[in-house]
């Protein structure tokens, strides 16, 4: 056993090669991000550059890609059904992501006023919050039964209508049913920001206001409002990402049901890959891609702006 | 303005408290359908008796949900894979953190505002390749290539929220530790680590509700119903039995306890200590 190992002399150990690792900032610091890195170029950097590159291929699973140039843009382009739903994931973005930001508002408005047992009422609007998407979807999908969900029982207890509505198969409801669900599971991630941001404000600059004769809702605007707006972009910048790219709420409810008319990109990207047209779906995404990081850079801007002011 | 501070005041209250009534009812509404069904029986939620509440409650569905379905193993497979990604994020994200904030080295900028990147690169874009990878490292059908998978968004997204804490540190406190002769590995496990415990608890959690939540990469990576974690797993119970609401929304509900149940637990970190972009919403 001995032999097999090359003796170290003590004396050339102590400044040796392991007490310079552990003490040379520069080596240390890569070895503490090594596994960091590894991960990140192993599951987002590679599959990244991968994802471009597919884009312009023709690949099916099993079988080696073969490159097409432009061929899968110019399918999705001249398509009609992809432009139509270009257009309903900008509408489906927007619309949820306005809602989720009036209600997260309001929300976290009220639960900064002084109440009796707020912690309770701030627990109870938190709870979606920690309701697993596809838990939300399910129990969505499950209220909006035609003929025994509680909607629906409700209406017609309420002499509102007459029979059951098939929420997610009426053409023009189904979008509003699905932007819903979003709308509940995802409003909590926007009361907790802006909740913060408001109790994070001073409140001598209410003080302020108020000598100077500004009532609630003046103050709201001119105090309020001006002191959330680095906290508005960066929810509304995360919401957007997340927001057009998610998929779970869609692929239970509806999966673009009916025709087409609640189908969004990143879940036709998905519906493509399953039939076995990766390089499509691929294609499908990098077309989504360019306005996403136009949208996040222009933010980050005006973040930074704000930062400074 | 004809309204005087204290009664305008005195409306705004009011008007809250009944915007307030509205939230709650909206928030409540579909997480007590979900409980009610689930206590009923099939004749109560289904056919024109459909109660509102249940009359009779029974257990029975969550007999059917134990003794019918695969739910106990997508249960066991989602805990397996989410207490992985728990604990590989924590020791990957507190060394990856204590790097771009303690030590000094070239390119460090850069790295950190590539991290925040990485945590914004969509999964709907990476799934694609990511199956062609993790298929070809023979990965597929494994918790190990989903818990790999997840370690992409989870790593970005808790070094992030560890570097603001780590930056709180005095650093005067590892500098007299160093010269007593602790080394740097020293310094983050007994005097950087203890003190941040509770950023520690809250990017546990949010390791833990992301990788149980997981739908798109889970669906694409796994195939095998013996492999299915529950966001996979419980949504095909539709497809599988028309009748099944009642087993379903038994699923539905004991899915959802683990992270409440951390929700409750953390809460006063969560909210105390909140960072932006804690969650994905």
């Amino acid at each position: 056993m001995s032999d097999l190992a090359q003796p170290i002399p003590r004396t050339q150990r102590s400044p040796g090669l392991w007490d310079r690792i552990a003490n040379d900032a520069r080596i240390l610091a890569w070895i503490f991000l090594l596994p960091a890195i590894v991960v990140l170029i192993a599951v987002v950097i590679y599959p990244f550059a991968y994802a471009v590159v597919l884009s312009f291929q023709d690949k099916s699973p099993g079988i080696p890609g073969r490159f097409v140039g432009l061929n899968n843009y110019a399918t999705l382009l001249s398509d009609t059904g992809f432009l139509e739903t270009a257009v309903n994931t900008v509408w489906y973005t927007v619309i949820a992501v306005a809602i989720k930001f009036v209600i997260g508002i309001v929300s976290a408005v009220v639960l900064n006023q002084e109440r009796r047992f707020n912690n309770v009422y701030r627990t109870i609007l938190f709870i979606p919050w920690a309701v697993p998407t596809v838990v939300g979807a399910l129990i969505w999908e499950w209220m909006y039964n035609e003929f025994n969900g509680l909607l629906n029982i409700l209406l017609i207890n309420l002499g509102l209508i007459e029979t059951g509505i098939a929420w997610l198969a009426e053409p023009k409801l189904a979008m509003w049913a699905v932007i819903a669900v979003v709308v509940w599971t995802g409003t909590p991630f926007y009361t907790m920001h802006f909740l913060a941001g408001l109790q994070a404000i001073p409140k001598d600059l209410y003080e302020a206001a108020e000598i100077d004769g500004a009532g609630v809702i003046a103050q709201f605007w001119n105090v309020t409002i001006p002191s959330m707006m680095p906290v508005f972009t960066i929810t509304v910048m995360l919401s957007t990402v997340f927001t057009a790219t998610g998929i779970t709420v869609v692929n239970i409810l509806t999966n673009g049901a009916p025709a087409g008319m609640t189908q969004i990109l990143p879940n036709e990207s998905f519906n493509l890959t399953s039939a076995g047209q990766m390089g499509l779906g691929s294609a499908v995404n990098m077309v989504m891609f360019p306005f996403l990081v136009l949208f996040v850079v222009a933010l980050t801007r005006r973040l930074l702006k704000d930062g400074n002011n | 303005m004809a309204l005087t501070q204290k009664s305008s005041r005195r409306i705004v209250h009011v008007v809250g408290g009944i915007v307030l009534f509205v939230l709650m009812v909206w928030t409540i509404a579909p997480l007590y359908w979900m409980v009610a069904t689930s206590l009923k029986s099939n004749t109560e939620i289904f056919g024109p008796s459909a109660t509102l509440w249940p009359t009779a409650p029974t257990l029975e569905n969550y007999v059917t949900l134990f003794q019918k379905t695969n739910f106990q193993l997508y249960f066991r497979n989602s805990t397996i894979v989410a207490l992985a990604t728990v604990v590989l994020s924590l020791v990957i994200s507190s060394l990856a953190a204590y790097a771009l904030t303690r030590l000094r080295f070239r390119g460090r900028r850069v790295l950190a505002q590539g991290l925040v990147y990485t945590y914004l690169m969509p999964s709907s874009l990476l799934f694609i390749p990511l199956l062609i990878i993790i298929r070809n490292v023979g990965l597929q059908n494994t918790m190990e290539g989903l818990v790999l998978s997840y370690l992409g968004f989870t790593v970005p997204f808790c070094t992030w929220l560890l570097m603001g804490y780590f930056v709180s540190i005095p650093i005067e406190l590892e500098e007299s530790a160093m010269v007593d002769g602790c080394s740097r590995f020293g310094v983050l496990w007994r005097i950087v680590l203890p003190l941040t415990l509770p950023a520690l608890a809250i990017v546990a959690f949010f390791s833990f509700t992301l990788s149980w939540n997981e739908f798109i990469y889970a669906s694409v990576l796994v195939t095998d119903a013996t492999v299915r974690t529950i966001p996979t797993g419980i949504p095909d119970f539709v497809v599988a039995d028309t009748f099944f609401w009642g087993p379903m929304m038994a699923s539905t509900l004991i899915s959802t306890l683990p992270p409440l149940i951390v929700y409750f637990v953390f809460q006063r970190f969560l909210i105390s200590g909140l960072t932006l972009g804690a969650v994905k919403g």
